[in-house]
């Protein structure tokens, strides 16, 4: 209730966060797992004295600085960018309580740009054992990266003890903190794999094009089980109340469900098929396709770990429409949301105003999950066919058992009076 | 309505405000050294190609190589002092980038075209008219993003300006009444490219100490660039000064007392880098820039608080002390300079090897 309200009606917040959001995890698990893919087959070459596996490798390194210092890089700050557009209030909260984990991830960003810039310029400058010290120190940085912004987003899954104590560490390390540090760390893996598979069917001869898939076929299947391990282990660190929410409560839930599941099939079937000697013609589609399976795979994980935060930004701490759990019986009391709120401009609802009002009730409360018209969650939808009353009802329902998914209704009476005008009236359109 | 009324309520800081707003001034600095050095030399080497052509090939592909390096350093470095202002005047600062979300989300978007197209300049290196049109666009997206930068800068602290979110709730909003806005963004752009001609000068020095040809003119080529621009920057810096409401500065107050005092220091310091440059004492005039730099980054944040003043001071932040995760994060950082040291050895004893 600080902070005015982007007003996005049509794409709402979900579509924008989403499209930058799965570009960006894609890559930046990339960027870790492909820094090990480097080095290991980095030394696979020397220990095989092979001049074409090293090629490989430097051709290989060329397309990751790319992909993972531009659009990486630039994606991350994109995601800082749109979140703190669309909810300030919570992106204020990871500020302030772990700047110094983001300064720590600062600095890590800045070594692996460095490291990475160096290693891609001296391959055959430095003594192998000291280029590939390089490749280490840019894959510890990166995976140490990874780790701490593990640490913010399973934070906003379960923040635990933080919510009692406030501690830094308690938020930090919180209960999802080392399932999901390894599901991410395997899942980074498997993307390494991914990738080394594409760029390994640009290889002109065929015996190392094959050579080179199979190897990379390994990044997927090697780490797989694992993955599911620690899967099943993330799920079981989730407190029972989340955890039904996930896979049983929350509407929608299902595609994303049998989407990762269908998906893990996919990966371990198209390391085996990737094995099999074929030409590159079908090779290369086939991996090109493994990879945008990659990216529903990653995608699908997201937005399961997102949409099963519902109805909270921060879980038990924050609504997702940024009023704080603790603060919400007392809007009532003092007045509604509409005076209470920073950024409205009608503070009291008149007969002249009614609509103005409920529209700025429907921004505060309700436009950080519901778009007008758009893709994710569309109101105009959900409230299709519905009269006054039934409106009525269900508002005065949110946050009960019925919709657990949705923050209670935080207004007074004649707040939600005009809210169902102004949803009456956005039907009649 | 009273404007006060409308800025959002601050979360509690970790540790003293002293530490957070040291780190946003010295990161600042930072940010702002590796973009002028990428806008400069950008620009420069845009001019030269168009007036000079092939004759401009060793400076051009020089800086075509660097750029998207520098950008890279740009961004990184840019991280922080977002961080860091975020802490310090994010209710500021998150509710101006409300305000003009769209414009605040295209600096996303031109950021990664200008990144593809830099990297796509260096492939193409000089030599071809799309290579000096791929520097041309991206050289343009990043003035609109320095506008876009300094347009967040002032409506951040000139919250007069938000009421008028009520009748433009769609992020478009762009600072009005402004007085300083101008001068600001010329006077910054002219830093930029002053600093750009610095660093070509420094890099020709670099390798002419190195026992590299033809440094010569490149040396004297950057020194003028810096010497003529910062020359025309004095104009623009008492422009820009003369604007400034005279009641802003409060003289009598220990920050209004700071600013005066640095921006009287910082010219000295700038004059006598010119006269380094154009002497030929590139590296001392460098390190005299920089000090110039660094003292107008400080002056700079002086005057935010004195334009947040009527809403705000650093004293009124709730704080909830929990110093260990600072204390790591400054190892951490001397490590990563101990390791920065290492590698850049590292790189530049590979290249001895090499030639
Ligand atoms: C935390 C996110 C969130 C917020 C905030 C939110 N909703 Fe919902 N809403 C949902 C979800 C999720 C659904 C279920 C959609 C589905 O079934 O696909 C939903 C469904 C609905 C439905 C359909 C009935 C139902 O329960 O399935 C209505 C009507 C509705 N919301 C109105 C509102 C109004 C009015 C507000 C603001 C006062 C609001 N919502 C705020 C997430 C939210």
């Amino acid at each position: 209730m600080n902070y005015p309200v982007w007003e996005l009606s049509f794409a709402g917040g979900g579509l924008l966060i989403a499209m930058v959001a799965v570009i960006h995890v894609f890559i930046s698990h990339f960027s870790v797992g492909g820094g090990l893919f480097l080095v290991l087959t980095e030394i696979k070459a020397n220990r095989e004295k092979s001049p074409a596996i090293m090629a490989y490798v430097k051709a290989h390194t060329r397309f990751f600085v790319i992909l993972t210092m531009v659009f990486g890089a630039l994606t991350g700050v994109g995601i800082w960018f749109t979140i703190s557009l669309l909810n300030p209030a919570a992106v204020s909260v990871l500020v302030h309580n772990f700047v110094f984990a983001w300064a720590i991830e600062w600095v890590l960003f800045f070594i692996e740009i460095l490291s990475l810039i160096i290693y891609y310029h001296t391959f055959d400058r430095l003594d192998p054992k000291i280029h590939q010290l390089i490749g280490w120190i840019y894959f510890i940085s990166a995976w140490l990266s990874l780790v701490v912004i593990n640490g913010i987003i399973g934070f906003m899954l379960t923040p635990g003890a933080w919510l009692v104590t406030g501690n830094f560490w308690d938020g930090l390390l919180n209960p999802v903190f080392w399932p999901s540090m390894f599901f991410r760390t395997f899942l980074a893996l498997i993307i390494a794999g991914l990738f080394g598979m594409v760029t390994a069917t640009f290889q002109k001869d065929r015996e190392i094009r094959q050579t080179l898939v199979r190897y990379g076929a390994h990044w997927l299947l090697c780490p797989f089980g694992l993955l599911l391990a620690s899967a099943w282990w993330y799920r079981a660190t989730l407190p029972p109340a989340l955890e039904e929410m996930v896979f049983s409560r929350m509407p929608g839930m299902a595609t994303f469900l049998l989407g990762f599941a269908v998906c893990s099939a996919l990966i371990v079937l198209g390391g085996l098929v990737m094995a099999i000697r074929m030409p590159a013609r079908l090779s290369r589609p086939l991996a090109l396709v493994m990879l945008l399976v990659g990216l529903t795979y990653i995608g699908s994980f997201e937005f399961i770990r997102e949409k099963g935060r519902k109805p909270f930004v921060i879980h038990g701490y924050m609504y997702a429409n940024s009023i704080l759990t603790e603060d919400l019986p007392s809007v009532k009391q003092n007045g509604g949301v509409l005076q209470i709120a920073k950024w409205s401009l009608n503070k009291t609802i008149t007969d002249e105003n009614r609509l103005e009002a409920g529209a700025e009730i429907f921004t505060l409360l309700c436009l950080s999950c519901h778009s007008v018209g758009g893709p994710f969650n569309n109101i105009l939808k959900v409230t299709d066919g519905l009269r006054p009353m039934g409106m009525k009802a269900i508002i005065t329902t949110m946050g009960s058992d019925l919709r657990p998914y949705m923050p209670p209704f935080a207004g007074t009476n004649l707040e939600k009076g005009a809210l169902v005008e102004y949803l009456t009236s956005l039907q009649q359109k | 309505m009273d404007i006060a009324s409308f800025v959002p309520v601050a979360d509690a800081i970790p540790v003293h405000w002293f530490w957070l707003q040291s780190l946003l001034t010295a990161t600042t600095f930072l940010h702002l050294v590796a973009m002028n050095v990428l806008l400069g030399s950008g620009i420069i080497a845009l001019v030269i190609m168009f007036r000079r052509g092939e004759a401009a090939r060793p400076l051009s592909c020089a800086v075509a190589e660097s750029l998207p390096y520098s950008m890279a350093l740009t961004v990184n470095l840019g991280v922080a002092p977002l961080l860091f202002v975020q802490v310090l005047y994010g209710q500021f600062f998150y509710t101006s980038s409300v305000l003009m979300a769209k414009l605040w989300f295209v600096v996303f978007a031109l950021l990664l075209i200008a990144y593809s197209l830099l990297y796509l300049h260096k492939v193409g290196m000089g030599t071809s008219r799309t290579s000096l049109t791929f520097l041309t666009i991206a050289v343009l997206m990043l003035l609109v993003i320095s506008f876009i930068f300094a347009n967040n800068i002032s409506l951040m602290q000139l919250p007069e300006n938000w009421l008028r979110y009520f009748d433009q709730r769609a992020g478009w909003l762009i600072t009005k009444g402004d007085p300083v806005f101008l001068p600001r963004l010329f006077h910054f752009l002219a830093s930029a490219v002053a600093m750009g001609g610095l660093a070509i000068a420094v890099y020709f020095e670099f390798r002419r100490r190195r026992g590299d040809g033809d440094t010569d003119q490149w040396i004297r080529l950057g020194s003028t660039w810096f010497a003529l621009t910062t020359g025309i920057n004095f104009g623009i810096g008492f422009w820009f000064l003369g604007r400034i409401p005279s009641n802003l500065i409060d003289l009598s107050h220990p920050v209004g007392q700071l600013y005066a005092a640095l921006i009287l220091v910082s010219i000295p310091v700038a004059i006598v880098s010119v006269i380094r440059a154009m002497s030929g004492k590139i590296y001392p005039a460098a390190g005299w820039a920089l000090t110039a730099v660094l003292l107008m980054t400080i002056a700079r944040d002086c005057l935010r608080l004195e334009y947040l003043k009527p809403y705000f001071s650093l004293d009124i932040l709730p704080q909830r002390a929990q110093y260990l995760p600072m204390v790591l994060f400054l190892l951490l950082f001397v490590g990563a300079l101990y390791l920065t040291v290492w590698m850049i050895k590292l790189l530049h004893t590979s290249q001895e090897v090499q030639s």
